[in-house]
């Protein structure tokens, strides 16, 4: 019931994560430690370099002790694993394919760093694993609040009650939040955990 | 649909043995529209046997109001077009153009652009050099032709991109290495091409090879209407007949019996005269680089600015 088809055509599609063949080089950033996709993954690397990236604490700590590959940076917070991804990424050639493994707040904010060296979407593969806790964009102040469990969060920027739509914008890597009771103040549904 | 203007050939000048530069401006002198680098023009040709369009890329500055410029180079197996600009055309004379259109744009958000042109496929690079200039982008320029004095345009690709033009001269055995071409460029790095067909397909082919996705590979290529046995087209919807001769595309004779089907390159690329096939009693020799295997298996639709019949009828929803 709950993996039915997105509501909303804006919502992303992931696609079971695979290596692109057509890649020179690979860089794999990993914000979640989903075991058994890392684990298929790196069991059968792609042809050329791959580097690693993580960006979570879990899976520093495994990863670094089992995987082999020609360059391995671990962090273990995401805003760090971001700096190392830019700083890569910065340097990297064309011919580079990059795969985003974790929760959709980390793997849009990599997607929105390599959009800014000019990497475009055939070079990018995304998977969300993980927390499906959502990144959510104001409409009302345009303030970003990240970690988003429940239908109804607090702005972090103009403190307004906001609904969490499915709408999804793939530039800002974040879901649309309106205003609850801009109608009739005061007037709210019950709060529930809706992205566990 | 397709709309024309009528310019004056204002200037002529040789550039090299086969290769003629022509300015087009306005009769009243006033001021041409705009475009953007990487457009081209059609021109209608007055030859004998009737009107000949054919499409050539503007290779001045973007920016210049009062002239088009283009540079047609004499083709050996001419179908009379570049024949009759290099034979008949001259200065003064009045022709009519077709609005630019851009089938070979420059990719907005690229961190570094690397222009390559073969021969005449220089006039595009031209333009993009140029507008790249103006914009102050990161580009450089490869520039390969058969012998010195075919490196037409030269003098102004230095002005625009200085130390990072590059050329290579046939005669000379200098050739572009891809491989080295495309090795080690920074992520965002869009390449540009716009030369002879087996060059534009071994530099796809190189860059793919070397895991660059397509979107960042850009090539222009506009094949001429290869001629062939003549045919009989049918028009579903007035229900009449026409015929196809041999070194008439089948555009040409469905634009000779007055119908005016929509085209952009008249060169099998853009897609703009896609045309839908209700009947075919013979086989369809697609040249087009527009439709896919599985369009062209279907055998419902065909691309009359180069694509032809061998014999028989066809019969169109036009
Ligand atoms: S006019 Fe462009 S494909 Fe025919």
């Amino acid at each position: 019931m709950s993996a039915a088809a997105p509501s909303i055509k804006s919502q992303p599609v992931y696609r079971p994560l695979e290596w692109d063949t057509a890649g020179a080089s690979h860089l794999l950033f990993v914000a979640a430690d989903d075991r058994p996709l890392l684990d298929r993954l790196l069991a059968a690397p792609p042809h050329g370099e791959l580097a690693v990236v993580v960006a979570d604490p879990i899976a520093a700590e495994r990863l670094g002790k089992t995987t082999a590959a020609a360059q391995m940076v671990l962090r273990h917070d995401l805003s760090d694993g971001l700096k190392s991804l830019e700083s890569i990424v910065q340097k990297a050639h064309m011919g580079l394919r990059l795969y985003l493994v974790g929760p959709e707040d980390a793997i849009w904010q990599a997607a929105g760093i390599a959009a800014r060296y000019g990497m475009l979407s055939p070079e990018i593969r995304l998977f969300q694993t993980g927390t499906k806790a959502r990144p959510v964009f104001c409409v009302h102040c345009r303030a970003m609040t990240r970690g988003v469990r429940t239908n109804l969060v607090d702005c972090s920027g103009c403190g307004r009650t906001l609904f969490v739509r499915d709408h999804f914008s793939r530039r800002l890597g974040a879901y649309m939040g309106f205003q609850i009771d801009a109608e009739e103040p005061g007037v709210k549904p019950p709060v529930e955990v809706a992205y566990p | 649909m397709n709309a024309e203007i009528a310019l004056v050939l204002s200037r002529i000048v040789e550039l090299a043995p086969g290769i003629r530069e022509f300015w087009l401006t306005r009769e009243d002198g006033g001021e041409l529209p705009a475009y953007s680098g990487g457009s081209h023009i059609v021109l209608s040709l007055p030859l004998p046997g009737g009107i000949r369009r054919n499409p050539y890329s503007l290779v001045g500055d973007p920016n210049d109001h009062q002239k088009w410029r283009i540079a047609v180079r004499r083709q050996e197996q001419s179908r009379g077009g570049s024949a009759w600009l290099h034979e008949s055309a001259r200065e003064g004379q009045s022709i009519k153009v077709s609005m630019p259109a851009n089938l070979f744009p420059m990719a907005r958000l690229a961190r570094h652009h690397i222009l390559v042109a073969g021969g005449i496929g220089v006039t595009p690079i031209v333009s993009h050099a140029r507008e790249l200039a103006r914009l102050g982008e990161s580009f450089e320029v490869h520039y390969a032709h058969r012998a010195p004095e075919f490196g037409v345009l030269t003098n102004e690709l230095r002005q625009l991109a200085g130390s990072d033009l590059y050329c290579y001269v046939a005669s000379r055995n200098e050739t572009i290495d891809f491989r080295e071409l495309l090795n080690g460029r920074p992520l965002g790095t869009h390449a540009y091409l716009c030369g002879p067909q087996g060059m534009v397909e071994d530099f796809h082919k190189t860059a793919r090879d070397m895991g660059w996705p397509d979107t960042h590979v850009h090539s222009e290529r506009f094949l001429a209407p290869p001629p062939g046995e003549a045919f009989t087209v049918r028009l579903a919807r007035s229900a009449r007949e026409l015929v196809v001769k041999s070194d008439q595309s089948m555009l040409e004779a469905l634009e000779a019996a007055g119908t005016e089907p929509p085209f952009l390159c008249r060169g099998g690329a853009c897609g703009q005269c896609e045309t839908e096939v209700v009947a075919c009693d013979s086989t369809i020799q697609h040249n087009d680089l527009f439709l896919s295997q599985a369009e062209r298996d279907s055998g419902r639709k065909i691309m009359p600015c180069v694509s032809r019949l061998s014999g028989g009828c066809i019969t169109i929803n036009l």
